[in-house]
């Protein structure tokens, strides 16, 4: 057994697996919370699979088990790849994998029983929220030791973004939990909803955006076969990420009493995030230039770049929605949970995937058990977001508009139904798609073709 | 510029760390915490409600701040920092599936409530909120405390109004179906008593009230306005049956305006919410036609006192005879 936490890349592969598995698990949740608000009786009076439990059960185990699970799986593979060296633990890489995976568990575990703290995207309990945290900080040590013991003298961008995101969650999540409030993990009074926002959007922001340019950065090049199309750009990219983003969590709570200046200051952070989002978005496509086909052609790389596309709209939208004027009407309602599905799933979840898809081969020594059904999964989560993009937006658009003018939030509900619908069925079409991958990733594992070291060489200096 | 080991992990956390001081540290140093004119603080039962309210993922759906361009339950108070003092979480709350709960405080009496969260649709037919019922009698009874409570002073004051109805309206209640409705009629201003419907109870406004009824009213007054439905068991006094009406015509006439104004205005005390925040004028002169017809065999609509028929109106003529004295 000890043999088999020593294994080069063991680690890497397992947290891609348990992002694949969270994947699913967080789809169903979804899926079951898309039924609830169509019919709010269909399971009704289960404790255990009640909305206001099982909503952030989704919402969590999407973001920390499947988005940032499996982003970390594959850094594991391409920092000490890029730094030609062996990852300075693997495990302590292993330990990291436990302690982060007892996090995601305690999720449905405690969530669906009341044991939560109740703040979004801070729900998990005290002593998750400590395991969680000694998980991050045993990954920047890892990945400290495995810079300091590299052959390679450059840090390529993917390390750096690698590294600063745990670098940024170790003080981030503390400090967003109140972890110095054991009982509440809150602070009392309005102030609390400054510390909650501020790691709410961080953790998008500072965690699953770096993890995801990070291996947006390690892919598109390979794929592609052409060198990064700027060092100074993808510089740029990386300081603004961190000088702008930091300063945008207000912007979830603009409609309320916090100061103005508050206020003033993440309006226009907001707004200036178009620039680093620009920057890699840029980099990354004009690294691809005339490379089209073997981007597209390539099932991992078409993961990774409709993820990049998709990063771009997110972060249009999300300056647009900081404004205040137009955040009367987009505020409250599902435009923002079309939003957050476009960002997370569609940004964050498309480049996990295609990262994954990508590395596996090299990691396990096998070729993909089924490139057809990578694409089928491509087709089905891209036909499940956009549909969802369009039709939260539209029901988050009727009832902003209506409340705006006057209508009270129950007399719009009967317009949302058929909204709400759509969205249930449309959630069948991803939850198909997280369960053909899981599939995909286990057979591939299990009975992938083994690859002769001479494909593995070829795929491994592709960079 | 060469990423170095050392710019990068010492840079990326003085610029982190630098901006969490602006963001985090600043307001820390100057927020005060200054209780708002309403605030007081929880009481114990409150206190152990809004935990429940935590636990339990209330705050996905409900919002807990007035926004100053709000319409909905509370928009008479936009929210103040002082509202917040010493509530460990505050969760303002991100969406609005349901409504803001920031005023929700004595805008229903505990009965309502209680009904209201072992089956959302006993009270709101469409509404899409979860059943409570396994959360049991007494965490029910918290909830409710927690929810009573908010808008604070403010809460208490509505309340206490709630309460004080009560005790009337359960004595009217008590003195039997006439005696009720007796009473009921004398809540509404004289002014308001003899008044007819003014627009025409025609096919499509009977099928425009039969719409609002089935939405609003059915599961209290009962899909035939008997005032059996489903939530019937849990309020008290009871819903009003309609069909009772009949024979409390004012001057053996009038019911639409008596209709019109305890529609709007609620009969605080009761299970009744006020609607005029959810219907405006031509809805509840609609659903008054829709309940005169259809409970009572009657209705007034278009009758004298008239003014000048409105535009669109079609030449339509009242078929309904009032009953007979005595309403039968």
């Amino acid at each position: 057994m000890p043999k088999f936490f020593d294994k080069p890349q063991s680690a890497s592969l397992a947290f891609m697996v348990a992002g694949a598995f969270w994947f699913v698990v967080g789809a169903l949740y979804g899926m079951v919370s898309a039924i609830h608000l169509v019919s709010p009786e269909f399971f009704s009076n289960i404790p255990w699979l009640v909305f206001g439990r099982e909503r952030p059960v989704h919402v969590n185990t999407m973001l920390y088990g499947f988005a940032g699970t499996m982003l970390i799986g594959s850094g594991l593979y391409y920092i000490p790849a890029l730094l030609r060296t062996k990852l300075w633990s693997e495990r302590l890489a292993w330990v990291s994998f436990f302690l982060w995976n007892i996090t995601i568990a305690s999720g449905p575990l405690c969530f669906a029983f009341g044991f939560t703290q109740g703040r979004e995207y801070s729900e998990y309990v005290w002593s998750a929220d400590i395991i969680l945290i000694l998980s991050v900080l045993l990954l920047v040590y890892n990945t400290a030791m495995t810079i300091a013991s590299r052959t390679e003298e450059q840090l390529y961008v993917s390390v750096w973004y690698f590294m600063a995101a745990f670098l940024w969650t170790a003080g981030n999540y503390p400090l967003g939990n109140v972890i110095w409030h054991p009982a509440t993990g809150a602070m009392p009074g309005l102030i609390d909803s400054l510390f909650l926002w501020f790691w709410g959007h961080n953790l998008p922001g500072l965690l699953i955006t770096p993890l995801a340019t990070g291996a947006a950065y390690f892919v598109i090049p390979r794929a592609a076969k052409m060198p990064l199309n700027s060092h100074t750009l993808s510089l740029l990219g990386f300081w603004l990420l961190i000088a702008l983003y930091s300063h945008i969590g207000g912007h979830h709570v603009l409609q309320s009493p916090i100061p103005n200046w508050l206020k003033a200051v993440s309006i226009v952070d907001s707004v200036a995030m178009v620039v680093p989002v620009s920057i890699v978005v840029l980099n990354l496509w004009l690294t691809a230039r005339r490379q089209g086909k073997a981007v597209w052609g390539d099932p991992a790389a078409r993961l990774v770049m409709a993820g990049i596309a998709w990063y771009i709209v997110t972060c249009i939208q999300g300056p647009l929605q900081s404004l205040p004027y137009l955040q009367r009407v987009t505020h409250f309602n599902n435009w923002t949970i079309g939003h957050a599905h476009i960002a997370m799933l569609g940004f964050g979840g498309y480049i996990a995937l295609g990262a994954m898809y990508h590395v596996l081969p090299l990691v396990t020594g096998r070729s993909l058990y089924s490139q057809k059904l990578v694409s089928l999964q491509f087709g089905l989560i891209t036909f499940g977001l956009t549909g969802f993009f369009i039709v939260l937006t539209m029901a988050g658009l009727i009832q902003g508009n209506a409340w705006n003018n006057g209508e009270t939030v129950y007399r719009v509900l009967p317009e949302l139904a058929p909204y709400y619908i759509s969205r249930a069925a449309l959630g069948i079409s991803i939850l198909t798609g997280a369960s053909v991958g899981f599939y995909n990733v286990v057979m591939t594992v299990l009975a992938g073709r083994e690859l002769s070291i001479a494909e593995l060489q070829q795929g491994e200096e592709a960079a | 510029m060469k990423m170095s080991p050392a710019l990068l992990i010492v840079g990326a956390l003085m610029v982190f760390w630098a901006s969490t001081f602006i963001i985090v540290g600043l307001p820390a140093m100057t927020m005060k915490e200054t209780p708002s004119a309403i605030w007081r603080p929880m009481a114990e039962d409150e206190r152990e409600g809004h935990r429940l309210y935590v636990q339990n993922g209330c705050s996905y759906c409900h919002s807990l701040f007035i926004r100053i361009n709000d319409w909905d339950i509370g928009a008479e108070r936009i929210a103040e920092s002082g509202d917040y003092v010493a509530q460990e979480p505050a969760i303002l709350g991100s969406e609005r599936t349901g409504p803001d709960l920031s005023q929700e405080g004595g805008e229903h009496p505990d009965d309502w409530h209680k009904a209201h969260f072992i089956n959302p649709r006993f009270t709101s037919p469409i509404s899409v909120m979860p059943s409570w019922e396994f959360l049991g009698e007494e965490k029910i009874r918290k909830l409710t405390a927690y929810v009573q409570a908010l808008g604070w002073k403010q809460a208490d004051v509505r309340v206490a109004r709630q309460q004080h109805w009560k005790k009337s309206a359960v004595v009217a209640y008590e003195a039997g179906a006439d005696a009720n409705i007796t009473w009921l009629h004398s809540q509404v201003p004289a002014v308001w008593r003899p008044m007819p419907n003014p627009y025409p109870a025609t096919q499509a406004a009977l099928l425009r009230g039969k719409r609002i009824y089935q939405e609003f009213c059915v599961n209290c007054h009962g899909p035939i306005g008997d005032g059996k439905g489903p939530a019937a068991a849990w309020v008290y006094p009871p819903p009003l049956n309609f069909t009772t009406l009949r024979r409390h015509l004012e001057a053996n006439r009038y019911i639409g305006g008596i209709f019109y104004y305890q529609i709007m205005n609620g009969i605080t005390g009761t299970g009744m919410p006020y609607f005029k925040k959810h219907l405006e004028s031509e809805k509840i002169w609609d659903l008054a036609n829709y309940l005169a017809v259809s409970f009572l065999g009657y209705t007034d609509a278009n009758i004298e006192p008239r003014g000048i028929d409105a535009s669109y109106e079609e030449d339509w003529r009242n078929p309904y005879h009032p009953p007979a004295k005595g309403g039968d």
